[in-house]
């Protein structure tokens, strides 16, 4: 595993007592390391409180791509003795540890052999900056110098940040960045570790998950979005509200999940391009309506991100178990589409394509993420918009239901069910002329009546409809995507899902000046499930493994059903924290070598 | 404009003879028709229950959703299409008892559309239970000891709740109950009409003749102000009642309770909903502008 060489990699980590805008401070200086060329992946751990308890901001720069967050740490910003006590064991040896004397107490781990002390007056500097709150702005300037990191980069992050606050906060925090900057660069003389700006890189994006959803679906062209506030999931909520008037949506906090998807579903009638999210929690309120989705044939997108459960859980925290949960979810059966990107970019792409599918295949689409891809920001290129498309499928939004006289019945009445080769019927909006036509939760007919819809006959033809709208999406959804090398060269060929893509790639990375050959497969579509592809790629696999985060293997469970093939080994997390590259490096590494 | 006779579908209602969803589909196409709404004007909505069963019977767009869950699925179409008006039928369980939590929102919203709540105080579809608005002490299967709790006061609450219009029919007043749903079809803002419609098989206490002995018109009643929240509140507590009550010991009030003009709608304090909304999805909308806030 590759130690950061001078220069090119660091990583900050900054521990605190919640309340204490830790989160805020470390993405202040992740816009400064953008700003400066490199790239940043962070990693916010937190309790599910406002104030209290112990919180935490990792931040991951470097001047290569990067994929992950990781467990080491060079730079530990220690806000309070909790934060010593907690994660003084990650910082490496020769790191650093910035703390102020006069808060944290030294005793039991100083004198120390292995990292460096780095006293600074934060509190006393605060308040004579303006108040203790900036404290830890404070800190920010002195790692900065610690790493022998241009102030300037700081100094228009917080400009930035403060920019819609009073001029005299921004200067405050400014000149507190200043002080701990100047009080250091005394200090730091030759400390070995350091990062340098990369002066003209092309602009990238830094932003989260969530934004990342949210960009895809007003690409899309969403008109509607309604959501229940629940973690991680709520600021996509906050994301579509901010621009609900200047980009043209309607956006709705319900009082439930379940008026959410319903309003979602009542939006799509309408033929509006319609979307609700939430976490696992909320998902189990609107499952009933999900199955409504899927008999009356309506096209929404909804986002399940996900966090250890069962119940309530670990709020903040992140997991892959809800896997099995989101391709089962309903009483009956239906088709539907489940993506699961596995990183920002994905998460904009699939998402306007989440839309497209939803209409083609007039079904609900899930959009499966997790608090890892939610919750962390990181920096990417900026993306593709010339790409997005609009497909609307078999969609009239004009005009008159007589101009289609395949989609009437023998009293000239429009059928909205019909049953077709492909599964999918002419769907004419409502405010069409003569588009009079009942969406139903109940089984139907062609016209949408309920009443004939208990006709075995009836029940067999539109269930058989519905059902070969799967067969169709097959040739519609994204397939798998393959990383490293073809698995039939490969020492190990690993297989997973969503955000365990970046630790995945990281440990590739690493595994490469080893020596060891991997071969990976994202399986970007969860459901319908790729068998023939996944079975392909383990058959021509010496060693395979599946990474997962979960403690039953439902990834392992789908592909052993599905393709009528196993692996040979498998590496679970279920403790609430994402996967590491560490962790996966050294599986890896275990497995390759007992080929 | 359609015609009574092209609102009706090719299917005869399933309701029981002498249901008394027959006369509020009677009272219902026909104010249709007089509106003069063309099909493509209006969508109809419905929850679960004997009501929903004419979800079949009306040629309509429409939407015939779970139990329960109208109101949200209605809003979604109103919050979606500025063009056209909602109508949603629900019943007393589906609307006040599972639906409840979406029934005072809905009314807090002020949402302009058309809330109609048919109530027989009993379960019908699934034979014969409790309901949320049957009155205390009435025997069913599930209650064989008598129903403990009090009934649910729809027309109080949704008062209480800032409700703009709310009124309550009998359905065995078809004239009556039409001039209510065009009061309400005309309001601007969140119309609810609670409708008292016996059930015939499985209601034995409230029956057509409990209420032709008890109804009165509020209307008719002297000095009567359906401006004046608090009388109408006062008048919603006719709700509750001794159940073995003589005819001149619980009175019940039809009619408007009350009714507010020029009303802020839901939709009013939307100014991006100036179009229907899926007119945004016809090309990938522009974010260049919002993804160069995360540059």
């Amino acid at each position: 595993m590759p130690l950061p060489s001078k220069g090119s990699e660091l990583r900050i980590k900054i521990g605190g007592a919640a309340g204490l805008g830790i989160k805020a401070a470390g993405q202040t200086l992740a816009r400064s390391f953008v700003a400066a060329g490199l790239e940043v992946f962070d990693l916010s751990e937190y309790p599910s409180l406002i104030r209290g308890g112990h919180n935490t901001y990792t931040l991951r720069v470097s001047q290569r791509p990067i994929s992950s967050h990781v467990e080491t740490v060079d730079v530990l910003i220690a806000l309070d003795r909790e934060t010593v006590d907690a994660h003084l064991d990650e910082v490496i040896q020769g790191g650093a540890v910035i703390f102020d004397p006069a808060v944290t107490s030294t005793d039991g781990w100083l004198p120390s052999r292995r990292v460096r002390p780095v006293p600074v007056p934060l509190a006393k500097f605060a308040k004579e900056a303006g108040g203790p709150i900036m404290a830890n702005t404070v800190a920010l300037g002195a790692a900065l110098a610690l790493v022998h990191f241009p102030l300037m980069f700081l100094v228009d992050s917080l400009r930035e940040q403060f920019a819609h606050k009073k001029p005299e906060i921004t200067e405050q925090n400014v000149a507190a960045a200043s002080v701990g900057y100047a009080y250091v660069t005394k200090l730091a003389g030759d400390f070995w570790m350091g990062v340098e700006p990369l002066p003209g890189q092309p602009k990238r994006l830094l932003l989260d998950g969530n934004e990342a959803i949210g960009l895809g679906a007003l690409a899309a062209g969403i008109g509607f979005y309604a959501a229940y506030p629940m973690t991680p999931a709520s600021s996509i909520l906050h994301f579509m509200a901010a621009h609900e008037r200047a980009a043209g949506v309607v956006v709705k906090h319900t009082e439930d999940e379940i008026a959410a998807i319903n309003m979602v579903i009542g939006a799509s009638f309408t033929g509006t391009r319609a979307m609700c999210a939430t976490a696992g929690g909320g998902f189990a309120l609107m499952v009933e309506a999900f199955g409504m989705a899927g008999v009356s044939e309506s096209a929404v997108v909804v986002g399940v991100l996900t966090r250890p459960g069962p119940a309530t859980g670990l709020p903040t925290w992140t997991e892959q178990s809800d896997l099995r949960y989101v391709i089962h979810a309903s009483q009956g059966e239906f088709p539907r589409v489940v993506l699961a990107p596995g990183d920002h970019t994905d998460a904009f792409e699939l998402t306007w394509k989440a839309f497209n599918l939803a209409d083609q295949l007039q079904t609900p689409v899930i959009i499966l993420g997790d608090s890892y891809l939610s919750d962390n920001r990181q920096s990417v290129p900026p993306f593709d918009v010339d790409a997005v498309t609009v497909d609307r499928g078999k969609l009239v939004t004009s005009g008159d239901v007589a101009d289609h006289p395949e989609a009437l019945g023998e009293d000239g009445d429009y059928l909205r069910y019909k049953v077709t080769a492909d599964g999918v019927s002419l769907r004419v909006l409502p405010g069409v002329k003569g588009a009079t036509q009942l969406a139903n939760s109940y089984e139907h007919d062609e016209y949408g009546y309920g009443q004939l819809g208990e006709n075995a006959e009836v029940r067999i033809a539109q269930n058989e409809k519905r059902m070969r709208k799967l067969e169709l999406a097959r040739t519609l959804v994204p397939a798998p995507a393959t990383f490293g090398v073809d698995p039939a060269e490969a020492d190990v060929a690993v297989v997973f899902f969503g955000t365990t893509k970046g630790p995945v790639l990281e440990a590739m990375r690493w595994l490469e000046p080893d020596g060891v050959k991997v071969a990976a497969m994202q399986v970007v579509t969860v459901w319908p499930f790729p068998a023939d592809e996944v079975r392909t790629f383990l058959g021509d696999a010496k060693r395979s493994i599946i990474v997962e985060g979960n403690f039953t293997g439902q990834l392992r469970g789908l592909v052993r059903e599905q393709c009528l093939v196993d692996v040979d080994d498998e590496l679970h997390r279920y403790d609430g924290r994402p996967f590491s590259p560490e962790m996966i490096y050294a599986k890896l590494t275990e497995v390759a070598r007992n080929a | 404009m359609p015609e009574v006779a092209d609102i009706e579908r090719a299917l005869e209602p399933t309701w029981c003879p002498g249901c008394g969803n027959h006369m509020m589909w009677k009272a219902l196409k026909e104010v249709l028709e007089e509106s003069g709404m063309g099909f493509e004007d209006y969508a109809m909505v419905w929850g679960i229950g004997c009501h929903g069963n004419g979800a079949d019977f009306y040629r309509s767009q429409g939407f015939h959703g779970l139990h329960g869950r109208a109101l949200p699925l209605a809003t979604g179409i109103a919050l979606s299409n500025p063009d056209m008006k909602v109508i949603v039928n629900m019943g007393d369980g589906d609307g006040y008892g599972i639906g409840g939590n979406h029934f005072i929102h809905s009314v807090r919203r002020n949402i302009d559309m058309v809330a109609i709540y048919h109530n027989n105080q009993i379960y019908g579809l699934t034979t014969g239970q409790a309901s949320p608005t049957s009155d205390q002490f009435m025997q069913t299967p599930s209650t064989p000891g008598g129903v403990v709790e009090e009934p649910v006061n729809p027309v109080g609450v949704a008062i209480a709740q800032g409700a703009t219009f709310v009124a309550r029919g009998f359905a065995g007043d078809v004239e009556h109950l039409k001039s209510l749903y065009r009061q309400a079809l005309d309001h601007h803002g969140f119309a609810l009409v609670d409708v008292y419609q016996p059930c015939v098989t499985w209601n034995k206490v409230n029956t057509f003749k409990w209420f032709r002995d008890r109804v009165y018109k509020l209307e008719e009643l002297d000095g009567y102000d359906p401006t004046n929240r608090t009388a109408a509140f006062e008048a919603s507590m006719s709700t509750f009642h001794e159940l073995t009550c003589a005819p001149d010991e619980c009175k019940v009030p039809i009619g408007v309770f009350y009714c507010e003009e020029e009303t802020f709608t839901y939709q009013d304090g939307l100014p991006q909903l100036d179009r229907p909304m899926w007119k945004h999805a016809q090309a990938p909308r522009d974010i260049r502008s919002i993804l160069a806030d995360f540059e």
